[in-house]
């Protein structure tokens, strides 16, 4: 029964990813990887023997607690990618939201100084250039 | 007149000559300063903050309003300063950094970073740019440890310890960073730093850069309180966060050597 639930759960997900994609609410690039999984657990569900025989192979007796320890496993490394990926579209949108509104201030100058000229005290001698060094 | 006459004249006319260059440099200084005012519903204070500013002599004071529910960016725009009015909530630290990145945009060499509150003396920025104008450091912190409560200080001795950075006032934000400093915390590694405090000492510190302390009086707070240390679960998030990073950065502290990988797009 048990594997049966399991293929079940796996093909209902890759479903689910699939009506995702469709609707324009997950990125292909994103559905990849969520595609694979949900078929390796489909697949491990039509076919348990595979878990056996690997972890007779690898010595440990009671087979579920491989597949248990590396579905836990993989979970917190996609975590940990998503988070580090978290950090670099946070720090990306900090700097767009500067940027814009740096943007809009000098936009703003710009057109102030056009309808009433006035001597600046700033130059603008340069643009930013990020440097990582 | 006799030898020694004329020599005492000399004198005079030598420190003379050094007062008037000092005085045309500290003007020269302050043209090229841009003050950054982060400010968070600040009304109450940043029209006097601002116009003091200006009468202290600096000409160029830049008010990042971030995301001010009330008036501040129009009362900060009529007392005379330039606004940037962030789209969202960055923090003290992100508005900060706006005004660096303006600072290099528009060409600045030096900028001061104060807050709205009143809390920063004035005339202090200009004993802060003048230690920054001597060269012997890239930025200079004022600092006042006597400020704060008992819990703050208990806080700084922990941080100091676990970051290794030997600062009298591990949180002022009141500082000068010359041009060299401003790229540095401007750039994208200071765009992941949550508080402006220790992440961008670290950060200098780890670019090799030398950072000082300028003791200053600084007033208590007139209204409102701090952004941190208000609240327990604040306090709590805040040091933890503030460890984790001091001991992370800690380890192998070294200055960057090689440019390091930068993410493909820069904003």
């Amino acid at each position: 029964m048990i594997p049966l639930v399991t293929s079940a759960i796996g093909l209902t997900v890759a479903a689910v990813i699939i009506l995702l994609i469709r609707t324009d609410r997950l990125h292909v690039t994103h559905g990849i990887g969520w595609l694979i999984a949900a078929f390796v657990m489909a697949g491990l569900g039509f076919a348990p023997s595979i878990f056996d025989s690997i972890a007779i192979r690898l010595g440990i007796t009671y087979a579920p607690s491989l597949a248990f320890t590396l579905g836990f496993g993989l979970i917190v490394i996609k975590l940990l990618i998503d988070d580090i990926e978290r950090s670099r579209l946070k720090m990306r949108h900090t700097r767009m939201v500067q940027r814009m509104a740096i943007l809009e201030t000098e936009i703003r100058r710009i057109k102030k100084t056009e309808t009433e000229p006035e001597t600046e005290t700033e130059t603008e001698t340069e643009t930013e250039t990020e440097t990582n060094a | 007149m006799t030898a020694t006459g004329r020599a005492c004249d000399f004198k005079v006319i030598a420190f003379l000559q050094r007062q008037v260059t000092r005085l045309a440099n500290t003007v020269n200084e302050k043209e090229t300063c841009l003050v950054v005012i982060p400010a968070l519903n600040e009304s109450s204070t940043i029209s006097s903050v601002v116009a003091s500013v200006k009468r202290a002599g600096f000409r160029n004071v830049l008010v990042i309003n971030d995301a001010s529910d009330d008036n501040t960016a129009e009362l900060a725009e009529k007392a005379g300063a330039i606004v940037i009015n962030l789209l969202e909530r960055l923090g003290a630290w992100g508005a900060a950094q706006t005004g660096l990145r303006y600072a290099i945009r528009k060409g600045f060499n030096s900028v001061i970073t104060m807050d709205a509150d009143e809390q920063h003396p004035v005339d202090a920025c200009e004993l802060l740019l003048e230690e920054l104008s001597s060269g012997r450091a890239n930025v200079v912190v004022g600092a006042c440890p006597e400020r704060g409560s008992g819990l703050r200080k208990v806080a700084w001795t922990w941080i100091k310890a676990a970051s290794g950075l030997d600062m009298q006032d591990l949180t002022s934000g009141f500082r000068a960073y010359d041009r060299l400093a401003i790229r540095r915390a401007a750039s994208w590694r200071g765009s992941l730093l949550e508080y402006q405090d220790i992440g961008v000492l670290l950060l200098m510190q780890r670019h090799g850069l030398v950072v000082v302390d300028l003791p200053v009086n600084m007033r208590s707070r007139a209204v409102g309180g701090s952004r941190i240390f208000y609240n327990w679960g604040v306090v709590a998030y805040y040091m933890t966060h503030t460890l984790l990073l001091s001991a992370c950065k800690r380890i192998g502290l070294s200055p960057y050597k090689t440019p390091a990988v930068a993410p493909k797009v820069f904003l």
